[in-house]
């Protein structure tokens, strides 16, 4: 049984290095590609630095919280300055001259507001010359909004129980909605501290994948337009092991080019894709991926010509899509979602998940299990069209 | 005796198609037989489901007894399959080649190597094994063809148009190997487009038509069943209406038959001595501008079962 899977797989394996085209798809180019792109590219994003101008006409506890937390935040420490400004008219005319990236405006009167339970509104001035100056401010108002939403429902809640005007910021406070405290929790964005370079080297290697394992199925109808898969089935092997053979061949070869270009782009780079065994473990996972949707065209193709380009056109819009081309953060909304239609949209955000968190295995899992069942979907469909088709 | 290669009520369908209806012959070891038909007649399709390829809708292949539907590895072992295109790789050597497909028929490695020195042999290549198969002459690559079928040596020969395209050196080597092989007790089946080929290799005939087994026996009897009867093939040129009228009533002549505007079949006793009568029937009618007799041979059994020429 094992002996005609191997003399298929030792011919395929032969052809294929014997001409070339395996050391040029599945090595050089994604090699040279993540490392062209990790050169043009790749490091890290610069160091973010940010003014915001703050323009204090509540002269409250709330604002006063505000400037303490912010002033005394670990995280912010070196990126971000607070520049005081009189008015909202002085910050809109700083703004405009680029002196700050953005401002926070207190109304008058806002600590007194929400203390009654009538809420308040603070302002965001932004300019797009600064948009991450513009982000910053805006994270920090959204948690002054949270505060403010909690602190305004515990005292309406108050007065509506016939608490006395006076005694309900005692009342409040006591209970748990603790005054105009605002709190900057660490979170950092994920993905944030990923180099380019692991981006495009984990995407070419994904790209490739499919370029390598492709080749072996297309192979399959090379075989049946020049007799020789015939005489294979003519004589007395198993009818899987021309398929099997090739695939054996196909896989291993594409775990090697993404297992190359990932320690390729480590050495050059310098950078970690993460734990190594959870890497692993998700780039053969991809592979599988790869090698059951290459099979499904291949079992659905009429000439080797015709899975070809189906392969190329597949294997783009995976990988566009799928965030093997252009980052999945750079990607709208919507096409984040999309991404994960596509098994490379699982890898890329496995391995920006390995490469920015540290984690391991358990880090993946769900990925590697998405893959799998992608794998195990496209493959049952591959093994239906090749009953019909090329052995039926 | 257990026939090595039989086949019964064998049919196959594609889509409306009905490609091979009720088919079944058997072979004797020793025996070579011939599958005689023209182009879509359904050799392919008969020889598809005989090796594995297809499976049929009805029917049964025995391959020394073994049941190919119920034991495709058994019965697969015992046949040599050569398909009527060239079925290798191009860019492996003779010998490569040679030692793939032998490795797919189980033969220990050893063996195989010492097996694959003899064929290359047999074939009249061993000068050129190591030289790679994209560079071999039409001939060659057809005799390599062939060798790769013979390695494990076989029950039952399955050969597909095994000489087209090949010089008449090459052609001449396949047949010898072949009748050699058939004198040493191998069962052969064979299809060629040559009727002289089949004529010289096989002891018997089946002619195949529109799916169906139409004639079968040996070459004396298929030329028996048109009788002593000779065609003659005519071109007229006048009022050929008129002058087919003619030559149908004209005594002798068994059947006539319109091939075309000016052309008539005619299937007449002593078709050279008629030859007076025809011209003067048509006399005052029709001009006789090109006239064939052809006596009775394979071929024109074929022609008579089937209505077309093997080449057609």
């Amino acid at each position: 049984m094992l002996r005609p899977l191997l003399s298929v797989a030792a011919l395929e394996l032969r052809t294929r290095t014997r001409d070339g085209t395996a050391l040029v798809v599945a090595l050089i180019v994604p090699i040279a590609l993540a490392t062209l792109f990790g050169f043009a590219l790749g490091g890290d994003d610069p160091p973010l630095r940010a003014t915001i101008g703050f323009v204090d006409l509540d002269r409250g506890e709330f604002s006063a919280s505000v400037r303490r937390e912010v002033m005394s935040s670990e995280q912010l420490k070196g990126m971000l300055t607070l520049r005081d400004l009189p008015s909202r008219q002085e910050a809109q005319r700083s703004l405009d001259s680029g002196d700050i990236g953005s401002a926070i405006v207190f109304p008058q009167g806002f600590t007194k507001s929400v203390g009654a339970g009538a809420g308040g509104q603070v302002a965001v001035l932004t300019s797009a010359e600064s948009p991450l100056a513009g982000v910053v401010a805006n994270a920090i108002v959204d948690r002054i909004s949270s505060v403010v939403d909690a602190r305004t429902l515990a005292v309406r809640a108050s007065l509506a129980y016939g608490v006395p005007g006076d005694r309900v910021k005692e009342l409040v406070e006591r209970n748990g909605a603790a005054g105009p405290g605002l709190s900057l929790a660490d979170d950092p964005m994920e993905g944030g501290k990923v180099d380019l370079s692991v981006y495009y080297g984990s995407g070419m290697a994904a790209l490739f994948a499919f370029f390598v394992v492709g080749a072996s199925f297309r192979s399959l109808l090379t075989e049946r337009r020049q007799g020789t898969l015939d005489r294979m089935r003519a004589a007395p092997i198993p009818r899987w092991a021309p398929i099997a053979g090739k695939a054996l061949v196909g896989f291993g070869l594409g775990v090697v080019s993404v297992c190359a270009t990932w320690v390729s782009s480590s050495l050059i780079f310098g950078t970690s894709w993460g734990d190594p065994v959870a890497v692993f473990a998700l780039l053969v996972a991809h592979v599988l991926a790869a090698a059951a949707i290459t099979m499904l065209v291949a079992s659905r193709a009429k000439t080797d010509a015709q899975a070809d380009g189906i392969t190329m056109v597949v294997s783009f819009v995976m990988a566009f899509f799928g965030g093997s081309l252009v980052p999945l953060y750079n990607l709208p909304g919507f096409l984040q979602k999309v991404a994960l239609l596509t098994p490379n949209g699982w890898t890329s955000t496995g391995l920006v998940q390995l490469a920015g968190s540290g984690g391991g295995l358990t880090t993946v899992i769900v990925p590697i299990g998405v893959l799998c069942a992608i794998a195990l979907a496209a493959g049952g469909l591959a093994a239906a069209g090749f009953r019909k088709g090329l052995l039926g | 005796m257990t026939a090595t290669l039989a086949c019964a009520g064998l049919s196959k369908r594609f889509g409306d198609v009905l490609a091979v209806q009720d088919v079944g012959f058997a072979i004797e070891p020793g025996e070579a037989y011939g599958l005689l038909g023209p182009n879509g007649a359904g050799k392919t399709t008969t020889i598809s489901m005989l090796v594995g390829l297809l499976k049929p809708a009805t029917g049964n292949v025995l391959v020394c007894g073994t049941d190919l539907a119920a034991e495709p590895m058994a019965a697969k072992a015992k046949i040599g399959y050569v398909p009527q295109e060239i079925a290798l790789y191009p860019e492996l050597t003779g010998r490569e080649n040679l030692r793939f497909f032998g490795r797919l028929f189980g033969l220990p490695r050893r063996a195989l190597a010492a097996r694959i020195d003899e064929v290359l042999d047999l074939v009249g290549l061993s000068d050129r094994a190591d030289g790679k198969l994209g560079a071999y002459s039409g001939g060659m690559k057809r005799r390599i063809n062939i060798g790769a079928a013979l390695l494990h040596r076989p029950e039952v020969l399955i050969l597909d148009e095994p000489t087209v395209g090949v010089d008449p050196q090459s052609r001449k080597a396949i047949l010898d190997g072949v009748e050699r092989l058939v004198a040493d007790g191998m069962a052969l089946l064979y299809t060629s487009h040559y009727m002289e080929e089949v004529e010289r290799v096989c002891d018997r005939v089946g002619i195949i038509d529109h799916g169906r087994i139409v004639a079968e026996g040996t070459r004396h009897e298929l030329v028996a069943m048109v009788g002593s009867a000779d065609t003659i093939e005519l071109m007229l040129d006048g009022d050929v209406d008129g002058a087919f009228d003619k030559l149908q009533a004209l005594e002798g002549v068994i059947e006539a038959v319109r091939t075309g505007t000016g052309s008539v079949r005619l299937l007449a006793e002593g078709g050279r001595y008629v030859l007076p009568a025809i011209i003067a029937a048509v006399d005052g009618r029709a001009t006789v501008i090109a006239v064939e007799v052809i006596e009775p041979d394979l071929e024109a059994t074929f022609l008579h079962l089937t209505g077309s020429k093997l080449r057609d």
